[in-house]
């Protein structure tokens, strides 16, 4: 159990402040300059480091296909992958959710699965919206080969 | 005690009351709730714009419509395309990484340190939203709004395309309306999805400095704790969180 359960007051705790209950983080860090916060500090300029250089990466993927004219689906999943990995590291050690317990993080991830589906099923609706204006569909067409 | 036993006690215990069974705080869980419903917010404009860009037969190249930098492009007509934005999306990630800074000097009570963060952070986000005022204003200038270039003449809208781009050519020849449509519903997406996330980093900045104000006054220091730089941490984190994709799906695809 940990310290916190002895507090004195813990029923005004419990109703009004809740964040001395219960963010443990907190409580046991006193000096700014030891190991473990050098460590954590260092980490963090390591993190900054890498999404820096993802960012580099894709401006420079960018810059090269656009200038040799290059269009594939290769540079895309690229682009996607490190978007990917961006997002991942942003929440994981920025917003700290790395060092959430896992039921918790499971929390916060599992209804963003939600966009799996979302982004499948909406990219294809447009696509065959496309498919059908660029063929037997497109009153437009039709109108035009009848005057 | 055994380990696996002290696990099994945590673990019946933890959803039988006298304890959050997530070790968050009310605030903290809130927080992430909230930013739940964002990102399902901000993925619906991100997936109704690649719908509407799927849907289409062309599609403005980001390397022709964001080619311009401030003041370099005074003195040069060469085009700078993701040169601007890039230094837009490194100074949100550096205003991000000095907000983690501040957040670790509040685990640590450490007064001077967040704010110095946080003033670094404020002026990050400042400098990030007069990037984006400059940016809008100059699309502005090249006759960009919401709504603009319907029904416009190709001639205007042409230099927006790559025509070397697979099918882009052909589908303009084909019906030449298309491009002005493309274009139209280019800058809707652009100025909305970017106005969205502009109003983010906007109340997110107010939200800064009444963190600041609150830190000088000593709030935090006789509260005993600085959870409130991590849950304001958390939202300012997430807007740097959207910009990624945004930057993506905007500026590189």
């Amino acid at each position: 159990m940990s310290a916190q359960h002895h507090h004195e007051d813990i029923q005004s705790l419990y109703e009004g402040d809740q964040s001395k209950l219960y963010s443990g983080v907190m409580n046991h860090h006193t000096d700014i300059n030891s190991e473990e916060s050098r460590k954590q500090v260092k980490r963090i300029w390591m993190i900054t480091l890498l999404l820096s250089v993802v960012t580099i990466i894709e401006v420079a993927i960018g810059l090269g296909a656009h200038y040799a004219g290059v269009h594939s689906w290769l540079i895309i999943t690229i682009f996607l992958a490190l978007t990917i990995v961006k997002a991942a590291y942003i929440v994981r050690v920025f917003m700290h959710l790395g060092d959430e317990q896992k039921n918790f993080v499971n929390v916060v991830l599992v209804p963003l699965l939600l966009f799996i589906w979302f982004i499948i099923a909406f990219l294809a609706d447009g696509h065959f919206w496309l498919h059908m204006n660029n063929t037997q569909a497109n009153t437009k067409n039709i109108e035009a080969v009848q005057h | 005690m055994t380990q696996a036993t002290t696990a099994a006690i945590e673990k019946s215990t933890r959803w039988h009351g006298g304890r959050s069974p997530y070790n968050v705080s009310y605030g903290k869980i809130m927080m992430w709730f909230f930013l739940i419903s964002d990102a399902l917010t901000f993925g619906a404009l991100l997936i109704s714009y690649g719908t509407t860009r799927f849907s289409s037969n062309v599609w403005p190249d980001p390397n022709a419509v964001f080619h311009s930098f401030p003041v370099i492009s005074n003195f040069t007509d060469k085009p700078l395309p993701l040169m601007f934005v890039s230094l837009m999306t490194f100074i949100l990630i550096l205003s991000s990484v000095t907000m983690v800074l501040a957040v670790h000097a509040g685990h640590y009570n450490d007064k001077k340190g967040v704010i110095r963060w946080m003033l670094l952070t404020i002026i990050g986000g400042i400098c990030f939203l007069a990037c984006q005022a400059w940016e809008w204003t100059h699309l502005y200038h090249t006759g960009a709004w919401w709504g603009s270039f319907f029904n416009a003449p190709l001639e205007s809208v042409q230099h927006l395309f790559n025509m070397h781009r697979p099918g882009t050519a052909e589908a303009i020849a084909r019906d030449p309306s298309v491009a002005a449509a493309a274009t139209h519903d280019f800058y809707n997406y652009f100025f909305t999805i970017t106005g969205f996330h502009g109003a983010h980093v906007t109340s997110g900045v107010i939200l800064n400095i009444m963190l600041l104000v609150n830190t000088v006054n000593g709030t935090y220091e006789r509260r005993g704790h600085y959870e409130m730089v991590e849950k304001v941490g958390l939202y300012w984190h997430f807007v740097d969180l959207v910009w990624v994709f945004v930057f993506t799906c905007f500026y590189l695809l």
